[in-house]
C-alpha cells in the first residue's frame, strides 16, 4: 500500500492514528509530519514516540524535539537521553542544546548526577545555555567528574553564569588535566577583575597547550590594566603564531608603548594575519616610536596589511 | 550520433531498501530548492525526474534513513 503525502498537517487525531500503526517507518514519517506543523500541541504526541519500541522512530522523534520549547519537550528529551541506544542519547543531548526556556532546566539539573556519563554529559550541555543561576551548584560539582567529557560540558554550565562565587571552582578549572576544560576556564575568566582571576590568567599564559595560551592572550587584554603586559611581551615569542596574534591585539587593546619595538618584531612575519593584527595593533598604541616599522610595510602584498598600516599611521599623524 | 540516448545515472541516488516515502515521507522532495525529485507512482520511492541538480545537499542531509546519496562531480568537490 502507497501512503500518498500527508497533507492536512494540522490534523493531530490521524497523526495519533499513525503514530500507532505497526509499522515503524509509517510512526517516523508521522513523527516528522508532527515536527514539519510547529504547533507546540504536537510535543506531547512527539513525546509518546520517545518510548516506541523502534529506535528509529525514538531517534526520529528525539531529533524532533529540538524544533521545540518548553518543559515537556526537556522532559522527553531527559528520558531519550537515557535511552539505551547510544544514537537517540547522542540526538538527544544535541535536541537539549536547541532548548532555550530557563525553565525546561528542571528536568535536566536531576540528572548531572545520573550514573550513566553520557547521560551527566548530556544534562549538563543542555544546561549551558539556560543561565540558571541553580544550576552552579550541580555545575561545580560536575567539575570533578572522573569524565574529561562531563568536565568539559560542567565548565560550560559554570562559566556561562559569570558569577563571582563560581571563580575558586573555575580557578581550580584552569589546572585541570583535559585541555579543554582549562581552555573553557580560562575564556570563562574574562567577567573576573579579581587578583586571583589575573594570576590564574598569568599562570595560563605557560600552559603546555597552545589553546589555551591564546585564551589566556585574549582575555589579559580584557583585564583594563596593563600591569600584566610582561606576560603578554613574552607570548610574542610563542612558537604558535595563533597565540602571537591574540598577544599582539591584546597589547594594543592595552595601549602598552613598551611593548612597540616587541610588536614590530611581528610585522616581518610570513603569515599575513600576524603583520594586519600588529599593524592595527601598533596604531592602537598611537606611539611614533612605530613609525619607521609601519612605513617599511606600506606596499605589503596583503592589502588587509596595507589597510591597517594606513590606518595606523593615521592615528600616530 | 550519440552513443546513449538517455542518460544512465543522475547525480541524486536514493536507496529504495532504506527510501519511506511509500509510507508518507516527503522531506527530500520538500527540501529541494529545484524541485527535481519526485515520488514515483510505480514503486512508492523517492527518485530524480530532472537531471538539473545545484549540489546543495539537503536531500541528502534530511533524509531521516539515510538513503539519498548526491554524487557530487569530482570538479565541484
Amino acid at each position: 500500500m502507497v501512503f500518498e503525502p500527508f497533507e492536512e498537517e494540522s490534523d493531530f487525531e490521524e497523526l495519533a492514528e499513525r503514530l500507532d500503526d505497526p509499522d515503524p517507518a509509517i510512526r517516523r514519517v508521522a513523527v516528522l509530519n508532527l515536527a514539519d506543523t510547529a504547533d507546540p500541541e504536537a510535543i506531547t504526541l512527539i513525546a509518546r514516540a520517545i518510548s516506541d519500541s523502534s529506535p528509529e522512530v525514538r531517534l526520529q522523534a528525539a531529533i524532533a524535539l529540538g524544533e521545540f520549547d518548553g518543559l515537556e519537550a526537556a522532559a522527553a528529551l531527559c528520558e531519550a537521553l537515557q535511552d539505551g541506544d547510544s544514537g537517540v542519547s547522542r540526538a538527544a543531548a544535541d535536541s537539549l542544546a536547541e532548548i532555550k526556556d530557563p525553565h525546561a532546566g528542571e528536568p535536566m539539573l536531576a540528572l548531572t548526577s545520573h550514573q550513566d556519563p553520557k547521560v551527566r554529559e548530556g544534562a549538563l550541555l543542555g544546561l549551558k545555555q539556560l543561565r540558571r543561576p541553580d544550576a552552579l551548584a550541580n555545575g561545580i560539582k560536575a567539575m570533578n567528574d572522573p569524565v574529561p567529557a562531563v568536565r568539559i560540558q560542567a565548565v560550560g554550565v559554570v562559566g556561562y553564569l559569570k558569577a563571582e562565587e563560581a571563580l575558586p571552582a573555575l580557578i581550580a578549572g584552569c589546572r585541570d588535566d583535559e585541555p579543554e576544560v582549562r581552555r573553557t576556564a580560562v575564556g570563562a575568566l574574562a567577567f573576573s577583575k579579581s587578583a586571583h582571576a589575573v594570576e590564574a590568567l598569568v599562570n595560563a599564559t605557560a600552559d603546555d597547550n597552545w589553546t589555551v595560551r591564546e585564551i589566556a592572550a585574549e582575555v589579559l587584554g580584557k583585564q583594563d590594566s596593563g600591569t600584566r603586559a610582561s606576560e603578554l611581551m613574552g607570548l610574542l615569542e610563542d612558537p604558535f603564531w595563533q597565540v602571537r596574534v591574540k598577544a599582539v591585539r591584546s597589547l594594543g587593546k592595552l595601549r602598552v608603548s613598551a611593548a612597540v619595538d616587541k610588536i614590530a618584531t611581528q610585522l616581518d612575519e610570513t603569515v599575513s594575519n600576524l603583520r594586519k593584527e600588529a599593524a592595527a595593533a601598533l596604531g592602537e598604541i598611537a606611539d611614533p616610536a612605530a613609525l619607521p616599522y609601519l612605513e617599511k610595510l606600506v606596499d605589503d602584498p596583503d592589502p588587509d596589511v596595507r589597510k591597517n598600516v594606513r590606518w595606523a599611521l593615521g592615528q600616530i599623524g | 550520433m550519440p552513443l546513449a540516448n538517455t542518460p544512465t545515472s543522475v547525480p541524486v541516488e536514493v536507496d529504495e531498501g532504506k527510501c519511506i516515502a511509500d509510507k508518507g515521507c516527503t522531506v527530500c522532495v520538500d527540501v529541494c530548492p529545484l524541485d527535481v525529485l519526485r515520488i514515483s507512482d510505480l514503486t512508492g520511492k523517492a527518485y530524480m525526474k530532472y537531471d538539473e541538480c545545484w549540489y546543495c545537499m539537503p536531500c541528502e542531509a534530511d533524509c531521516p534513513t539515510d538513503a539519498v546519496t548526491v554524487n557530487i562531480p569530482y570538479l565541484l568537490r
